[in-house]
């Protein structure tokens, strides 16, 4: 045999030892930091719980609830149709189907917002679409939606507007009845005293 | 007719060949691009990192930074130059979220984390320094902390920062609701009487302030 033959196959042998200076490329829809840090500036990922409720009252299609705080929690207390996915579960195999799918708008929400947009944060890098926040949590969905605060007589008329909603959203929610607050702003300058200032009022 | 194959026939060609195929291999190993940033944490590792609920610092922690007890600390400021210029703490730098990751910052950065400093980071809220601080984490930079209660906290009690340490209004995560109750209960949501509201007062109109009410 020619010993050119050889001597090619060495050759081409050493050349193939190159793909170990490849630099490494690890799963390659995970989204870039660079990308990642320029989508986590932007806020439209929160959404406010008034959105969510009217999403829910409409039966929305394409919300998806995911609860991410822990099953015990998840169990005692939850927003309707919420699925539970722990933080500590999110890159778990099972729970993945649920985070693709397309046409899907997919809520993440905690107790507040921090642990919700720390799955986020994860969900995107992972190079996941339409994933968003629900702003201030649970503790701000009971506050505004569940226990909404009655705005001030002198309250705009938008103000008004989103307590009337509110009020509603609880009434669907809990199934109460409550006296409308209309009723009650019929008795002339009946003021409620609020502690402070007026500030962003029902903001959590 | 001849039945040896080309290259034994005209070695030089062959010769050629060969060195043009290593060449066009060699250079195009060479001159592959690593990319500039990248995860030195696996997503797993990720959430491990944020389930420990480390690597945060308390406001009141801030006056041993003024006092100068600690000095091994940048606090870094990622609000944008506007928001910077109306108030910050004391002795913060402004580099505006959307800038962090430029190939300056990230040198100087990794320089003073080199040299032991910690960099302390911070926004309006917890939840802006959040996700900044999660991709630092993710680079690899693992003294980077964020500040809780962010500056809006810290604004409201900067001239008490050491009553801090017995407050915990700054500390999200909790639930601030029995849960249960909610769950069951239903006539829970009109609010309580104050006897006060029961005055009589002149109403005042509010000239138009349209402060985006009832946002979280």
């Amino acid at each position: 045999m020619n010993k050119n033959y050889i001597i090619l196959a060495i050759l081409f042998i050493i050349l193939a030892g190159g793909y170990f200076l490849l630099p490494e490329r690890e799963n390659i829809k995970q989204m870039k930091p660079e990308d990642l840090m320029r989508d986590i500036v932007q806020t439209s990922r929160y959404v406010t719980t008034d959105q969510v409720a009217e999403m829910i009252i409409e039966g929305d299609p394409t919300l998806e609830l995911i609860d991410v705080r822990n099953e015990y929690d998840y169990f005692e207390y939850s927003l309707p149709n919420a699925i539970n996915i722990p933080m500590d579960s999110i890159l778990v195999e099972e729970y993945q189907d649920y985070l693709g799918i397309e046409d899907m708008n997919v809520v993440f929400f905690s107790n507040d917002d921090i642990l919700a947009d720390q799955v986020w944060v994860i969900a995107k890098r992972m190079g996941y679409g339409s994933l968003y926040v629900m702003e201030g949590g649970l503790n701000c969905w009971i506050s505004t939606i569940i226990k909404p605060e009655a705005p001030q007589e002198t309250a705009s008329k938008e103000a008004i507007e989103l307590y009337d909603f509110r009020m509603g959203a609880s009434m669907y929610f809990t199934g109460s009845d409550i006296s409308t607050p209309s009723e009650e702003g019929a008795k002339p300058v009946t003021v409620k005293r609020k502690k402070k200032g007026s500030v962003a009022e029902g903001g959590c | 007719m001849d039945k040896r194959h080309v290259h034994e026939t005209n070695p030089k060609r062959t010769f050629v060949t060969v060195i043009i195929f290593v060449v066009v291999i060699v250079v195009g190993l060479l001159t592959i691009r690593s990319p500039k940033l990248k995860y030195e944490l696996s997503p797993s590792q990720t959430v491990e990192l944020v389930t420990s609920e480390e690597h945060v610092m308390y406001p009141y922690e801030l006056e041993d930074i003024f006092s100068g007890a600690i000095d091994t600390v940048i606090l870094i400021d990622i609000r944008n130059k506007f928001e910077f210029g109306r108030g910050h703490i004391d002795g913060a730098e402004n580099i505006s979220a959307i800038t962090l990751l430029s190939q300056d910052n990230i040198k100087r950065l990794k320089q003073s984390m080199d040299n032991g400093m910690t960099i302390v980071i911070y926004g309006n809220n917890q939840l802006e320094a959040n996700g900044p601080w999660m991709v630092f984490r993710q680079l690899g930079f693992d003294n980077v902390k964020v500040l809780l209660g962010g500056y809006n906290f810290y604004k409201e009690w900067k001239d008490m920062l050491g009553d801090t340490y017995y407050e915990d209004s700054y500390l999200l995560g909790a639930p601030r609701y029995d849960y249960a109750e909610v769950a069951s209960s239903t006539a829970i949501v009109q609010g309580e009487d104050d006897p006060e509201s029961k005055k009589p007062v002149t109403v005042k109109r509010k000239k138009k302030s349209s402060v985006a009410e009832g946002g979280c």
